[in-house]
C-alpha cells in the first residue's frame, strides 16, 4: 500500500467514524461510493443490529395535522353531545393555544362523517377515505401518538429531528449518516412537497425539516423540485448538449488528475468522483422523475391527478419509483390539512388529494412485491380537539391543535396488517390505553431498518446525540408483524 | 488494511509519550476515558447519579477509589469484573472500557489517583518560548517546531510566492489576489514584500467582509425571522457594523461589550447600540396561537447557548433541561446566566400583521447614516420652528374667537340643513345601465346589469364652497332581495368615487380630493377608508393581495342587511366654488363583476369640514351649541376650552393656518423616520424581570427564583459591580477569564489552519479534545490579552509565520508520518482548504470582473432559481422571488438576502449553516450537488462566459496566449505544457463543433444579464466559454493552496 492509499482509506474511514467536520479527504457522503462506504462499515460498523424487516421507508407527511375523529378515529357517542361544553373532566387543565384559549366554552363538534368498518380486520374509516378503506388489511393504526408541541412550526420539527427547536439532523438525515446511500446514482433522503387543495394558505414547510442539523451537510434531504429542474442545476445551460458536457468533464477529469499527481491529496481523487457521480445523475434523475413509461393502468390507479406534476399522486406514483431503485428514506409532505375553521369542506379537499394514491402507493408496492420491504408511514404532527373552534353547526366546525392524541398509520415491511393499537377518551382527547411518543415512533422505524436507536449517535457539543433523545425510547413492540 | 489504530498512536503521540517510567497525568491519560464511560452516570449531574456515586471530584470518589490500592477498589472491580450484573460501564450503556484503558486506570489508581482541574477552567499561564530554532520565523514556529523535531521531522518548504499570494489574499480578504499583486510579489519574494502583502491585504476594504461573513454564522444573523411564516426583519445595520469593526480592528474586548452591552455603556453612541443587534438576530416566532412567554424563554435560552458556544467554547444548552452531564454547570448556574438576558424590553414575539409582512419588532432603532442625519436635523428644526409659530399664534385666540362668535351664532340661527340634495342633475352610465328618477329625488338603476360599471352624475353648482360629498344608498323592491344592491345577493362593491368641478374660468377640471370618510356601515374587510385610499397605497395593497379583493371598495353585507346606508366624503379644506360651476361624480364599479349600486341619492354640503356630520344635523354638535347659548362669563372653563378647540379646528385662523403648519412639519419627520433603516437592539427594562429556573426547561414549570451570576468554575465578577449584562461582557474579557481569549485565538488558528489547536473548537469543555500544542494556544491567549485583544495582530502573528507559508503538498512527506498524522495536525505542511460558499462564488466574481464591490447596505438579490421561496410556503412577505438586475446580481455573497427556512440553495450547498441557530464550524463536504452548481448555475455560467469575453479581448492573440491568461487568473499561476495542451485541444474541439452547430453557440451564450461585446465572434466565444467553465471547476480553483 502507497502511503496516498493508505492516506485515503485513513481518511475516509476517519471521517465516518469520528469527524464532525470531515478530516483531509473531507465529506464523502451518502452520495460516494455505497459500495465502499458500506464495505468501511458505514458509521454503524456492526450494521445490522437487528433483522432487516424493511429496507426503505416512504413516509407520507400530512402537514397541518389531520383531524383524527373525522377520519380515523370515530366517536359516535359524541353525536348526544352536540354543542354542549367540553367537561373539565376531560380538558383537566390542560394548555390550549391562544386562537382558542379565549373563548367563552368549548362546543364539542360531532363529526359529521360516516364510519363504516372495512376489511377482515374491521377497521373503522371514514366515508371520506374510501380508497384507504379498500386496502384497510394492509394498514396498522396507531391512535395514541401523542407529542410535546402545540404549534406548527415546532411539532413538526419536533417529528423529524426529535426536537422541537433547529439545529438537528432530520430522521432521514440520521438514515443517511447511518447507513449511506444503497443506490450510486440518487441521493439516501429524497423530499417531495405537494399544496393541498383543502386549505389555500397551506400552513408552509421548512428546509431545516430535511436539514442535517449537526451532521455533515451532504446527509441533507434532497428536495426534488416541482417545476424546472427537479434537482438543483442538473440541467447543462442551453446550448451545452450531454456530449460537450461529457468533454468538459474529460478535461476536468484529466486536468484534475495532473494536479494530483502533483499534490497527492486524495481530496482532488474525491472531487473527481464527485463530477463523475453528478455526470450520472443528470441522466439518472430525468430517467427516474419521467413517468411516460407508466402504462396507463398504473396511472389510472393513482387517479387523474397523477398528470399534474408536483400532485400528492405524482409524488406518490415518484415514490414507488425512488423506492423501486433503493432511496432509503423517501418523504412525502402534503400541505393543507391545518382546519381551525370550515372543517368538513377543506378536509374533503385534502381526501380528494391523498385517498386515492395513498391506496394506490400501497397496491402497487404490493403488487411489485415491493411492500413486504417498504415502511409506509401516514401522519401529521398532532392532533385536533373534539371541540370546535368559532361557530358550530350541524355541517360546519373547525378544530384547533391537539397534541395530546392523534393517529398514525403504518403498512408495509415488518408491520402487522390490519391491527389497531391503542384507544383514546370518548372525546378523543386524552389516551386511555398503550400512549405512543414520537421517540417511539422513531425507534420502531429505526428497529424495523435493523438499527439499535442507542447505537445510532453522533458526538456533537461532547454528548451522543440521537434520534430518539435521551428520554428513554421504546420500539412499539405490539405492531410488529 | 489498516483499522483505527493509527489514529490512537496520533493521539498518543499528540498527548506525549505515557511510558512506564513516567507518572499518569489526569488530563492527558485518565480525564478522556472517565468523561466518556463514566460521568453521564457519576459526574456532575446530581439528579442522574447513580448509586451516589460521583467520580469528577476526588473527594467524593475516594472511599471507591482506593488510591495507592488498586486492588481494594471497588472502582477496578466493578471495572474489571466478568459478571455482566457487576460490570461497569453497564453493557446496556453500549460503553466498554478497552483492555489498555483498564490498564491505565489500574496503573492510575496504583499511582495515587491524583486529580488535576480540567485545563480550559485553568486561566492560562504564558509560557516560556521554546529557544530559536533554525527554520523559525517567530514564537508560533518555534513553539510547533519543537513538536515536530521531537517527531524527527521539519517544516515543509516554502511555498511558491504565486500560491503564497492567493493564499494570504482568499484567507484575508475572501477574494483572490488581483494578478498585478501576484505578479509584483512574484518578481520580489522578499520577507518585506511578504509582510507588506499581508498588510495591504488587511487593509483592504474586503478584509472586514471576509472576516465578518463567518461572525454572521456565530451570531445567526438573516434577514428573516426564521419560524413558520418567516417573513421579513432588517438587521443589516448590524451586519454592516460587523464589517466596519473588523476593518477598523476594533479590539475584541470592545467588540465583545458593545455587542453583548452596548447600549448600557455611559452615553452610548448610535453604533454601540446597533452592535447590540447581536443578541436580537436570534429567530422569533409569530405563528399564530402562541404562548407568548414560552418564546420569550426560548429567545433567551437562545442568547445563553450563543453566547456561550460563541465567547467560551461551552455547551451551556445541555445544563437547560438539567445539570451539565460533563462541565460542573449546573441547572442553577445555566438560568443564572439567563438572568443576564432577561431583561429586555421585549415580547419575545412578533405580533400582529407584522408576523405576515414582516418588521422589526420592539426594541429597535432608527439608523439614519451621516447625510440622513442631516436631513433629519433639518426636519427637526422644521418642527421646533412650527412648534413656535403655534405658540406665537395662540396669543391671538381670545381675540380671533371673540370676532367669530357673534357671526357663527348667526349661522347656526338660520339652522340650513348641512346636506343640500342635488339639483337639475343628469345620470348615466358608461356600460348601459339605466336609471329611473322616484319621488324622493334618489335614483334607481335598472336596464341590464353589466359585469362592471361607472355611474356619471352631473349637476350645477351655486356659488360658494364646497366641501363634502353624501351619498345614500336605498333599499327597493325591485332589487335583488328587495336590497341595496344590483348584484344576485343583493350587495355591491362600490370602488372608488370621483367627483370634479368644471367652470368657465378653470381651464381644467378641479379634482375634489377627498381625506376623511365615514359611513353609517360597513361590511368587514370592505371599510369605507379604501375610498379615499391615495392611489400609491391602492396600488401596493393590489400587488399584495394579487387578485384577491378584499379592501378594494365599499361594501355593506347587503345579502344580509338591506337597509338605508349613507356615506360621506369630505375635502381636507372647504372648496371656494365658482360661479357658473358644473359638478361631475363618478360612481366606480370595478372591483366583483354584477356588484352595482341599486338606488342612490346624492347631496352636498359647503360648511367647514370639520362641522359637517353624516346625519346633517347643523353645523355645531349639541354640545356647542349649549356652549354658544351661554354668556362668556356663564362658561366653566373645560366649556370655553371646547368652543376654543372647536374653533380652532375648524374655521380658518392664524391659529389654525399654524396648526396645520405644524401637522405638516411633524408629518414630514414622521414619513421622514418610518423611512429610514432600522435595527433590533438591546433595551433595559427599568427592573429586572425575576428569574427562575425552568424545571426540565419547561416554560410552564418554573421553579427557584435566581439571580444573575457566573458559573462557580469560573472566576467570579469584580465585587459590588452592578449585575448586568455590561457587567457581564466585561468580566467575558477579563484577563482571569480562562476561556474567551484561548477560544478566539483557536478560531483563528482555524481559520487559517482549517483545524483549531483544540480541534473541537465549538467545545473547550471537558468533553473537547486535548489542544495539540498546550503551550503555544496559552503563549498565543496571553500574548492576545496583553496585546490589547488585538485581532489584526494575532492574525499577523499566525500568517507571518514559517508554518503558515508552508507548501501544502503531500507527496515530498514520509510515509510513515502520512499514517500517523492524517489529520494534519502537527502542521509538517500547510493544509489545502475548500473554500467557503461565499468565497467560490466571490472568487468566481471576482476572477471574471463581474464583482460588484460596494460595501454594506440592504441585502441584495441575486440569480436563484425560480421558485425556491415559493414551493413550501404561501406565508409571509418572502415571496415572489426575482432577481434584482439593477445592482443585486454581482455583490459579495454576504450581502445575499437570508430566508432562514428557505437559504440561498448555493449556500447551503456549501456547508453553510441555515442561520437558524448560532453554528461555530461548518462542515466542509465534497459532493456531486455542488459539481452540479459549479458546472451549471447561472452565476457560475455567466461568470465563464464573462471570463471567455476578457480572454478574447484581454488575453492575447493566439489561443495558448489566452489559455495561459485565464489559468493564470484563476488559479494564480501559469499552467505546466501538460495542462495548456488538455486545454488547447478541447478548445480546439469546442471550436470545431460550434462551427458546425452555430445555432448551439448562441444558445451557450445567452445566460445572465452581463452584456456581451458585439465585436466578438459568436463561435469563438462560445469555444472560449467552455473552456472558462472548465477553469472555473478545477479543484485547485475551488481550493485554497
Amino acid at each position: 500500500m502507497s502511503p496516498h492509499e493508505s492516506l485515503h482509506t485513513l481518511g475516509r474511514r476517519a471521517f465516518l467514524t469520528r469527524a464532525s467536520t470531515g478530516v483531509g479527504l473531507a465529506a464523502l457522503g451518502s452520495l460516494i461510493d455505497p459500495g465502499l462506504t458500506r464495505a468501511a462499515g458505514s458509521v454503524l460498523a456492526d450494521w445490522p443490529h437487528r433483522p432487516i424487516k424493511a429496507k426503505r421507508v416512504i413516509y407520507l407527511f400530512q402537514s397541518g395535522a389531520p383531524s383524527q375523529m373525522d377520519l380515523f378515529d370515530p366517536k359516535p357517542q359524541m353525536a348526544a353531545h352536540f354543542g354542549k361544553d367540553l367537561p373539565e373532566s376531560i380538558r383537566k387543565g390542560q394548555r390550549l393555544t391562544t386562537m382558542t384559549s379565549g373563548q367563552k366554552n368549548f362546543p364539542v363538534a360531532p363529526s359529521m362523517f360516516k364510519f363504516a368498518q372495512h376489511g377482515q380486520s374491521r377497521a373503522w374509516i371514514s366515508e371520506l377515505m374510501p380508497h384507504l378503506a379498500s386496502v384497510a388489511d394492509e394498514l396498522c393504526f396507531i391512535k395514541s401518538m401523542h407529542t410535546d408541541a402545540i404549534n406548527h412550526d415546532p411539532a413538526i420539527t419536533f417529528f423529524q429531528t426529535g426536537r422541537q427547536l433547529a439545529g438537528f439532523p432530520s430522521m432521514g438525515s440520521w438514515l443517511s449518516y447511518g447507513l449511506g446511500s444503497a443506490n450510486q446514482d440518487l441521493p439516501a433522503y429524497v423530499v417531495l412537497t405537494s399544496f393541498g387543495s383543502g386549505r389555500k394558505d397551506d400552513q408552509p414547510l421548512y428546509d431545516r425539516l430535511w436539514g442535517s442539523g449537526f451532521l455533515p451537510t451532504q446527509h441533507s434531504g434532497v428536495k426534488f423540485r416541482n417545476t424546472g429542474d427537479p434537482v438543483l442545476y442538473l440541467s447543462n445551460p442551453a446550448g451545452m448538449d450531454r456530449t460537450l458536457r461529457r468533454d468538459t468533464l474529460d478535461q476536468l477529469g484529466e486536468l484534475n488528475r495532473q494536479r494530483h499527481e502533483q499534490i497527492g491529496d486524495p481530496e482532488i481523487e474525491a472531487r473527481i468522483a464527485q463530477y463523475e457521480m453528478a455526470f450520472r445523475m443528470q441522466a439518472s434523475v430525468p430517467d427516474l422523475t419521467d413517468l411516460k413509461s407508466e402504462p396507463q393502468h398504473v396511472l389510472d390507479l393513482y387517479g387523474p391527478d397523477v398528470n399534474r406534476p408536483g400532485s400528492y399522486a405524482a409524488n406518490c406514483l415518484l415514490a414507488r419509483r425512488l423506492a423501486e431503485r433503493d432511496v432509503r428514506f423517501i418523504q412525502l409532505f402534503h400541505m393543507g390539512w391545518d382546519h381551525h375553521g370550515g372543517l368538513p369542506n377543506a378536509i374533503r379537499g385534502q381526501c380528494r388529494d391523498t385517498d386515492q394514491p395513498t391506496a394506490a402507493l400501497i397496491k402497487d408496492l404490493k403488487q411489485r412485491g415491493l411492500l413486504d420491504d417498504t415502511l409506509i408511514v401516514w401522519g401529521g404532527e398532532f392532533g385536533r380537539t373534539i371541540y370546535s373552534q368559532g361557530t358550530l353547526t350541524e355541517t360546519n366546525y373547525g378544530r384547533d391543535h391537539h397534541p395530546r392524541c392523534f393517529t398514525v398509520l403504518l403498512a408495509g415491511g415488518g408491520i402487522k396488517p390490519g391491527f389497531t393499537l391503542g384507544e383514546t377518551d370518548d372525546f378523543s382527547y386524552n389516551i386511555v390505553r398503550d400512549p405512543v411518543s414520537i421517540y417511539d415512533l422513531h425507534a420502531t422505524m429505526l428497529h424495523l431498518l435493523g438499527i439499535d436507536h442507542h447505537r445510532l449517535s453522533y458526538k456533537f457539543q461532547g454528548l451522543d446525540a440521537r434520534l430518539t433523545g435521551v428520554e428513554g425510547a421504546k420500539v412499539v413492540r405490539a405492531v410488529l408483524a | 488494511m489498516p483499522t483505527v489504530r493509527p489514529l490512537l498512536l496520533l493521539a498518543a503521540a499528540l498527548a506525549g509519550p505515557a511510558g512506564a517510567a513516567e507518572r499518569l497525568q489526569f488530563n492527558r491519560d485518565i480525564r478522556p476515558i472517565l468523561t466518556e464511560n463514566c460521568y453521564y452516570c457519576h459526574g456532575p449531574d446530581a439528579n442522574h447519579r447513580e448509586a451516589g456515586l460521583r467520580l469528577d471530584v476526588r473527594e467524593e470518589a475516594l472511599e471507591a477509589l482506593a488510591p495507592g490500592q488498586p486492588d481494594r477498589s471497588e472502582v477496578m472491580a466493578r471495572i474489571l469484573t466478568d459478571d455482566a450484573d457487576d460490570l461497569m460501564p453497564p453493557p446496556d450503556s453500549h460503553k466498554k472500557l478497552t483492555p489498555a484503558e483498564k490498564e491505565t486506570l489500574r496503573r492510575w489508581v496504583a499511582e495515587g489517583a491524583e486529580y488535576q482541574g480540567h485545563w480550559a477552567f485553568i486561566a492560562p499561564v504564558r509560557p516560556a518560548v521554546p529557544a530559536k530554532q533554525p527554520g523559525a520565523r517567530n514564537p508560533v514556529d518555534a513553539f510547533l517546531l519543537a513538536r515536530l523535531q521531537a517527531e524527527k521531522l521539519n517544516f515543509a518548504p516554502q511555498a511558491d510566492p504565486r500560491t503564497l499570494a492567493r493564499r494570504l489574499a482568499l484567507d484575508l480578504t475572501g477574494l483572490p489576489p488581483a494578478p498585478a499583486l501576484v505578479e509584483s510579489f512574484a518578481a520580489n519574494p522578499t520577507d518585506r514584500a511578504y509582510e507588506a502583502l499581508v498588510e495591504q491585504l488587511m487593509e483592504s476594504p474586503a478584509y472586514g467582509e471576509h472576516m465578518a461573513a463567518q461572525w454572521l454564522d456565530f451570531a445567526r444573523y438573516a434577514d428573516s425571522h426564521g419560524f413558520q411564516t418567516d417573513s421579513s426583519r432588517s438587521m443589516w445595520p448590524w451586519r454592516d457594523w460587523v464589517i466596519r469593526a473588523f476593518n477598523a480592528n476594533l479590539p475584541f474586548d470592545r467588540f465583545t461589550v458593545e455587542q453583548l452591552a452596548g447600549d448600557l455603556l455611559p452615553d452610548p453612541a448610535l453604533d454601540q447600540v446597533v452592535a447590540t443587534g447581536f443578541h436580537r438576530n436570534h429567530r422569533i416566532n409569530g405563528e399564530g396561537g402562541i404562548i407568548d412567554e414560552e418564546w420569550r424563554l426560548e429567545n433567551i435560552i437562545d442568547r445563553v447557548d450563543t453566547t456561550g458556544a460563541t465567547w467560551m467554547g461551552l455547551t451551556l444548552g445541555c445544563a437547560r433541561c438539567h445539570d451539565h452531564k460533563y462541565d460542573p454547570i449546573s441547572q442553577r448556574e445555566f438560568y443564572q446566566l439567563f438572568a443576564f438576558f432577561n431583561n429586555i424590553d421585549e415580547t419575545g414575539v412578533i405580533r400582529g400583521a407584522s408576523n405576515r409582512t414582516g418588521g422589526n419588532p420592539d426594541p429597535s432603532i432608527k439608523v439614519p447614516d451621516s447625510e440622513q442625519q442631516k436631513q433629519l436635523a433639518a426636519l427637526q428644526v422644521a418642527v421646533k420652528t412650527a412648534e413656535a409659530a403655534v405658540r406665537d399664534a395662540e396669543a391671538q385666540l381670545p381675540a380671533l374667537l371673540a370676532a367669530w362668535e357673534p357671526g357663527f351664532r348667526d349661522t347656526l340661527a338660520q339652522n340650513r340643513p348641512q346636506w343640500q340634495p342635488l339639483s337639475e342633475e343628469t345620470v348615466r352610465a358608461t356600460n348601459g345601465t339605466t336609471f329611473t328618477r322616484l319621488e324622493d329625488g334618489s335614483w334607481l338603476a335598472g336596464g341590464p346589469n353589466p359585469a362592471k360599471d361607472t355611474y356619471v352624475i352631473e349637476a350645477p353648482l351655486v356659488a360658494g364652497t364646497l366641501s363634502g360629498l353624501r351619498l345614500e344608498v336605498l333599499p327597493d323592491p325591485s332589487l335583488p332581495g328587495g336590497s341595496v344592491g344590483r348584484n344576485s345577493n343583493g350587495n355591491f362593491v362600490l370602488t372608488r368615487i370621483e367627483a370634479e368641478i368644471n367652470a368657465p374660468g378653470l381651464s381644467k377640471p378641479q379634482r375634489l380630493v377627498f381625506t376623511e370618510v365615514e359611513a353609517a356601515y360597513s361590511q368587514k374587510g370592505w371599510g369605507i377608508e379604501s375610498l379615499i385610499a391615495d392611489a400609491t397605497a391602492r396600488k401596493a395593497k393590489r400587488a399584495a393581495t394579487k387578485g384577491k379583493n378584499r379592501g378594494k371598495g365599499w361594501a355593506v353585507d347587503g345579502n344580509t342587511r338591506r337597509e338605508a346606508n349613507r356615506a360621506m366624503l369630505l375635502t381636507e379644506e372647504a372648496v371656494s366654488v365658482p360661479k357658473g360651476a358644473r359638478l361631475t361624480v363618478r360612481l366606480v364599479h370595478d372591483t366583483l363583476a354584477n356588484h352595482q349600486v341599486g338606488r342612490f341619492r346624492l347631496a352636498l354640503a359647503g360648511a367647514p369640514p370639520e362641522s359637517v356630520t353624516l346625519a346633517g344635523d347643523g353645523a355645531a354638535p349639541a354640545d356647542i351649541r349649549d356652549i354658544l347659548a351661554r354668556a362668556r362669563d356663564q362658561r366653566d372653563a373645560s366649556q370655553q376650552a371646547r368652543l376654543n378647540a372647536f374653533f380652532r379646528a375648524g374655521f380658518d385662523s392664524p391659529v389654525k393656518r399654524a396648526d396645520a403648519a405644524l401637522a405638516k412639519a411633524r408629518r414630514e419627520l414622521t414619513a421622514f423616520e418610518d423611512k429610514l433603516p432600522s435595527v433590533m437592539v438591546m433595551r433595559e427594562l427599568p427592573e429586572p424581570r425575576p428569574a427562575r429556573i425552568l424545571l426540565r426547561g419547561e416554560y410552564d414549570k418554573p421553579g427557584d427564583e435566581v439571580t444573575a451570576a457566573t458559573p462557580a468554575v469560573l472566576p467570579p465578577l469584580p465585587a459590588g459591580a452592578p449585575r448586568n449584562r455590561l457587567t457581564f461582557a466585561r468580566w467575558l474579557t477579563s484577563p482571569e477569564h480562562p476561556l474567551t481569549a484561548r477560544v478566539w485565538v483557536n478560531r483563528q488558528w482555524e481559520r487559517f489552519f482549517g483545524r483549531g489547536l483544540v480541534k473541537s473548537s465549538e467545545n473547550f469543555g471537558v468533553q473537547s479534545d486535548p489542544p495539540s500544542h498546550p503551550e503555544l494556544l496559552d503563549w498565543l491567549a496571553t500574548e492576545f490579552m496583553q496585546g490589547g485583544w488585538d485581532m489584526k495582530r494575532l492574525q499577523k502573528w499566525i500568517v507571518m509565520s514559517a508554518a503558515y507559508r508552508q507548501d501544502s503538498g503531500l507527496r515530498h512527506l514520509p510515509a510513515d508520518f502520512l499514517a500517523r498524522d492524517p489529520e494534519n495536525r502537527l502542521l509538517a505542511r500547510a493544509p489545502r482548504l475548500r473554500l467557503s460558499a461565499e468565497a467560490i462564488r466571490d472568487q468566481a466574481l471576482a476572477i471574471s470582473g463581474l464583482l460588484d464591490a460596494r460595501a454594506g447596505g440592504p441585502s441584495v438579490r441575486p440569480y436563484m432559481p425560480e421558485g425556491v421561496w415559493d414551493e413550501t410556503s404561501r406565508y409571509g412577505d418572502l415571496r415572489g422571488y426575482k432577481p434584482d438586475p439593477q445592482g443585486g446580481l454581482y455583490r459579495r455573497t454576504l450581502y445575499t438576502i437570508w430566508k432562514r427556512t428557505a437559504a440561498p440553495p448555493t449556500m447551503l450547498l456549501f456547508d453553510s449553516p441555515s442561520r437558524e441557530t448560532c453554528t461555530v464550524k461548518r462542515s466542509r463536504t465534497n459532493t456531486p450537488l455542488q459539481a452540479l452548481a459549479l458546472l451549471n448555475e447561472v452565476t457560475y455560467f455567466e461568470a465563464a462566459r464573462v471570463l471567455a469575453q476578457r480572454m478574447l479581448q484581454e488575453g492575447g492573440a493566439t489561443p495558448a496566449k489566452r489559455i495561459a491568461w485565464a489559468f493564470a487568473r484563476v488559479t494564480g499561476r501559469p499552467p505546466e505544457a501538460s495542462e495548456a495542451a488538455v486545454l488547447a485541444a478541447g478548445l480546439e474541439r469546442q471550436i470545431a463543433r460550434f462551427r458546425a452547430a452555430p445555432a448551439e453557440a448562441e444558445a451557450l451564450l445567452n445566460h445572465g444579464h452581463a452584456p456581451r461585446p458585439a465585436q466578438l465572434d459568436t463561435i469563438e466565444l462560445a469555444a472560449h466559454t467552455v473552456t472558462a467553465n472548465v477553469l472555473l471547476n478545477l479543484d485547485e480553483v475551488v481550493t485554497r493552496e
